[in-house]
């Protein structure tokens, strides 16, 4: 059964990503500054002795490896934990991590739709006009920051021509200018990646036999050459929805999107260490998540990994 | 030209010219050929590599310009049924010419392992065709596909329907691809080196199949094809291109038996006959018109085996480790080399032959030490190889000596053709000074008889049988008393390859280098070789003088090797007993080890296993 093994292979290789991970978080942000001073920050009249039993009260005077284990055992029970300020964690995760797969999601969708048609056009008129303009555009848009594209596309939509919300997230019209942010940013790259496997696979021997069948151009390169490509395609996307997930915290920030990048920077500001814990694994369990859904899909359309 | 001129010919060429780009950059690739199709006949184009013929039965397809070419000039002039009219392809537009391609006129290309869709069943890639050119529902197309993929003698050809590629071995695949191009029952069917890149027996399979269903549906073949062994028995005629040009045309009795111009005949002298060598007990240079080495015989007539062998290979294992399962442990095994004995003597060239996965390779790389032995002893000049500590064994190293199959890629593209000619002398503190280099460097190129100020060159600017010279440069480098050919000639065209196997005997008589030859060109062998060892999974089956080999084989394996290789008897058909299925395969679970072969002495020195 190598399909089991595949998947207990990558079972584990979650588990130790997300511990690694969250051992790292955990003892990174310690280093940062003491929760209890920042909070008391504001009073004057805070003694030592205060400061110590805000400190017991959140378990912090315990050693380090104690509070990791005591998260780790909330989490294997299910309880994310409650913040130092804002309620239970788990609350506001299931309020910001909709919202953030919603704009990821949307904004893969932007890329795909924009990059697989000028790919293949590019690539099937490769040298002409269009496929330099598509190129030069592509390195245009690998080119410049994306926060500046949003802040553009913000002048422009929301400031010039009032026409979509700056920022926020209260109608589906609010995701319009973050998914358009990023898609664009990612076509830049995946547009490349389109013209360069659709090239590949159409100089193939087979798209030639495919010619000599009397096949119509539409078909040799839609079914024949397309599907081909779309086998390293998708592997490139799965991982780029990856990326795509740890690269949203600027974008959420840039449009105020009430996601878990806008999440987790609050919590760094606050030394929230729960928060911050709980939200970091979650991305990085998704992450992994994701890889191993590509690997999967993977197997689906290429019968050459395929498991009998 | 034959008896069919009165008829109109099926497909008429003429003054058919191919350019590729544009302005300055423009190249001639087809210059101004004609020829005549006629119903139910074998053409066959040949020509070596760079001389039109592929780029011509793309244009006969109207596929040039897929690749960027384009007919500058000329007329093909098809007699189409489905359209009732003449038509000429280098004018038609694309929508008509796609009623032809796969329907009335098919191809059946040269690299099986490439040609099938990998991410398509067997099935869906047929039935396509055929939907497309009968209009059949699905599920008669599936049935037409099978009807098809039975006719050309593939088992289980049900299974196969929902088969992908990659589940095939490249012999199926080319019948796959038979049965495609013949599944709308052509008018015409091109076949471009459709067993140039398959083993021996299968390439004898793939040649029957063609043949019978071509007198079964009635189809007209364009034969295209360098080797002139295989054109002998399929073509009824035969037109002889070079270098983008005609040279000449005529049936296939005028033209290998007759020719006219010297360009045929200089090429058929190079092609190696097999049987033109019986009687004989030494190699034989190969009779080049114009070159006058060709008369020199080679210098050691028979092995000497009283002497002390250069090497000793006794009972050498190689098996590789296929892993599987939870757990990762070794489940399988390919036996590449099992027990493998044999010496090779001075001044002698063993041949190691066999097909695809017989592990002929294995064994010389297992010599060269590029692969560690399971067991067995190597013994150079009496010297036991293995026991060595690993500083003695790089001394062996340099006596002994490899060069590749792919003299595009054994060469490295950055560096110029001297240095990567000295580097292995250099290597082996041989040489160190620039002078000593560049002197070096000008007497290797000697050897292979390449002008000295070569060496300034890189490799992109030799050709294919150039830049092999070099690689056996390099192998003298070192001056090595063993030189392991590795398939070294196989790539080149003929005459290129006839020229450098004289290289490597007039190197042998000068140097006194032993060699091991390892190939699956029979033909070569008969030629170079004094003693033969033939390979079958993994074990010798059968060794003893090219004499013994080649006039008296014994084991049913050499036999059949023998029978496969197309001979150059223009209009003979033989009948051979027929591989059935696929040469088996040398993995074995781990707890079922291969059979030993027990090897029996036929008569002096010639031992078969029986």
């Amino acid at each position: 059964m190598p399909i089991l093994r595949f998947l207990i292979q990558r079972l584990l290789q979650a588990v130790l990503v997300t511990i690694a991970v969250t051992l790292f978080v955990a003892f990174a942000i310690r280093l940062t500054g003491d929760p209890a001073i920042m909070m008391t920050a504001q009073s004057s009249s805070v003694t030592e002795a205060d400061l110590d039993r805000i400190r017991e009260a959140l378990g912090l005077n315990q050693s380090f490896i104690k509070q990791y284990f005591d998260f780790v055992r909330n989490i294997l029970s299910g309880d994310l934990g409650e913040s130092f300020f804002r309620g239970s964690v788990r609350d506001l995760i299931a309020l910001a991590l909709p919202s953030t797969l919603l704009l990821a999601v949307a904004s893969m969708v932007v890329s795909i739709a924009l990059s697989i048609p000028l790919g293949i056009y590019a690539a099937v008129h490769k040298g002409g006009a269009a496929d330099q303009i598509i190129r030069v555009l592509s390195l245009v848009g690998l080119s410049f920051p994306n926060f500046w594209l949003g802040i553009m596309l913000v002048l422009m939509f929301s400031i010039t021509f009032p026409i979509l919300p700056a920022s926020g997230f209260s109608s589906w019209q609010s995701i319009l200018l973050p998914a358009t942010t990023i898609g664009i940013i990612l076509t830049a790259t995946n547009v490349r990646l389109v013209r360069t496997q659709m090239l590949e696979t159409l100089s193939s021997q087979y798209v030639m036999v495919a010619r000599a069948k009397g096949l119509s151009e539409k078909t040799v390169i839609y079914k024949h050459a397309l599907r081909n490509a779309a086998i390293s395609i998708v592997t490139f996307l799965g991982l780029q929805f990856g990326n795509l997930i740890g690269g949203l915290v600027i974008i959420e920030l840039v449009f105020n999107w009430p996601g878990m990048g806008t999440l987790s920077i609050e919590a760094i500001a606050q030394r929230d260490y729960p928060l911050l814990q709980a939200t970091v694994s979650i991305l990085a369990i998704m992450i992994v998540a994701v890889n191993l859904a590509v690997d999967l899909v993977y197997g689906l359309i290429d019968p050459r990994i395929r498991v009998a | 030209m034959s008896q069919n001129d009165t008829i109109s010919p099926l497909l008429s060429v003429k003054d058919l010219t191919v350019k590729f780009g544009e302005g300055p950059r423009e190249v001639c690739a087809v210059d101004g050929i004609s020829f005549d199709l006629h119903e139910k006949k074998t053409l066959a184009i040949v020509g070596e590599s760079g001389s039109g013929k592929s780029i011509s039965s793309l244009a006969m397809l109207g596929l040039l310009k897929f690749i960027g070419g384009r007919v500058s000039s000329g007329q093909l002039e098809f007699q189409s049924s489905v359209l009732g009219e003449t038509v000429d392809l280098a004018q038609a537009p694309e929508q008509v010419l796609r009623k032809i391609r796969g329907n009335e006129i098919s191809m059946i290309f040269q690299e099986p392992m490439t040609s099938l869709n990998p991410v398509f069943t067997i099935g869906s890639q047929m039935s396509e065709t055929i939907s497309l050119h009968q209009g059949l529902s699905k599920s008669e197309a599936q049935t037409r596909a099978l009807e098809f993929l039975e006719l050309v003698r593939l088992p289980n050809a049900k299974r196969l329907l929902t088969n992908y590629p990659h589940q095939l071995s490249g012999g199926m695949r080319q019948r796959v691809m038979i049965a495609m191009a013949l599944c709308c029952e052509p008018k015409v069917l091109i076949a471009d080196e459709p067993t140039t890149a398959l083993d021996v027996t299968i390439q004898a399979q793939i040649l029957h199949i063609i043949r019978d269903l071509q007198a079964e549906l009635g189809t007209s073949v364009i034969f295209i094809s360098h080797d002139m062994g295989v054109v002998s028995e399929m073509a009824d005629d035969v037109l002889v291109m070079k270098a983008s040009k005609f040279v000449e045309t005529g049936t296939v009795h005028q033209v290998l038996g007759h020719p006219q111009q010297d360009y045929t005949k200089a090429l058929l002298a190079a092609v190696p006959k097999i049987g033109s060598m019986t009687g004989t007990t030494a190699p034989k240079l190969f009779d080049i018109p114009g070159m006058a080495q060709a008369t020199k015989p080679a210098q050691v007539k028979t092995t000497d085996t009283a002497r002390e062998p250069v090497l000793e290979v006794e009972n050498l294992t190689t098996r590789y480790d296929i892993r599987g399962g939870l757990m990762n442990r070794v489940t399988h095994r390919v036996h590449a080399a099992e027990k493998v004995s044999f010496e090779i003597y001075p001044g002698e060239t063993l041949a190691l032959v066999g097909e695809s996965g017989s592990g002929k390779s294995t064994v010389g790389k297992t010599i060269q030490q590029l692969i560690e032995p399971a067991s067995g002893a190597m013994r150079y000049r009496g010297k036991d190889i293995f026991s060595l500590p690993r500083e003695d064994r790089k001394a062996f190293q340099k006596q002994t000596q490899y060069v590749f199959q792919d003299p595009y890629g054994s060469l490295n593209p950055r560096m110029t053709v001297g240095e990567s000619l000295v580097e292995p002398a250099k290597v082996h503190g041989l040489i160190s000074t620039k002078a000593e280099a560049l002197d070096k460097a000008a007497e290797l190129l000697e050897k292979v008889e390449l002008p000295a100020e070569y060496a300034n060159r890189y490799p992109h600017q030799f050709s294919g049988g150039q830049r092999q010279r070099l690689c056996i440069a390099r192998a003298l480098a070192c001056d090595p008393s063993l030189i392991i050919a590795d398939e070294s000639v196989s790539a080149l065209d003929v005459s290129v390859q006839a020229q450098v196997v004289n290289l490597l005997m007039g190197l042998q008589e000068s140097q006194g280098l032993s060699y091991l030859f390892i190939t699956h060109d029979m033909a070569v062998v008969e030629r170079i070789s004094h003693r033969v060892a033939v390979m079958y999974l993994g074990q010798i089956v059968e060794i003893g003088t090219r004499q013994q080999i080649f006039e008296n084989p014994q084991h049913p394996y050499t036999k059949r090797l023998l029978a496969a290789v197309p001979k150059l008897m223009p209009g003979h058909r033989p009948t051979r007993v027929l591989l059935d299925g696929e040469i088996p395969s040398a993995m074995r679970a781990v707890d079922d080890p291969p059979r030993l072969v027990d090897l029996q002495q036929v008569s002096d020195g010639h031992f078969a296993a029986l």
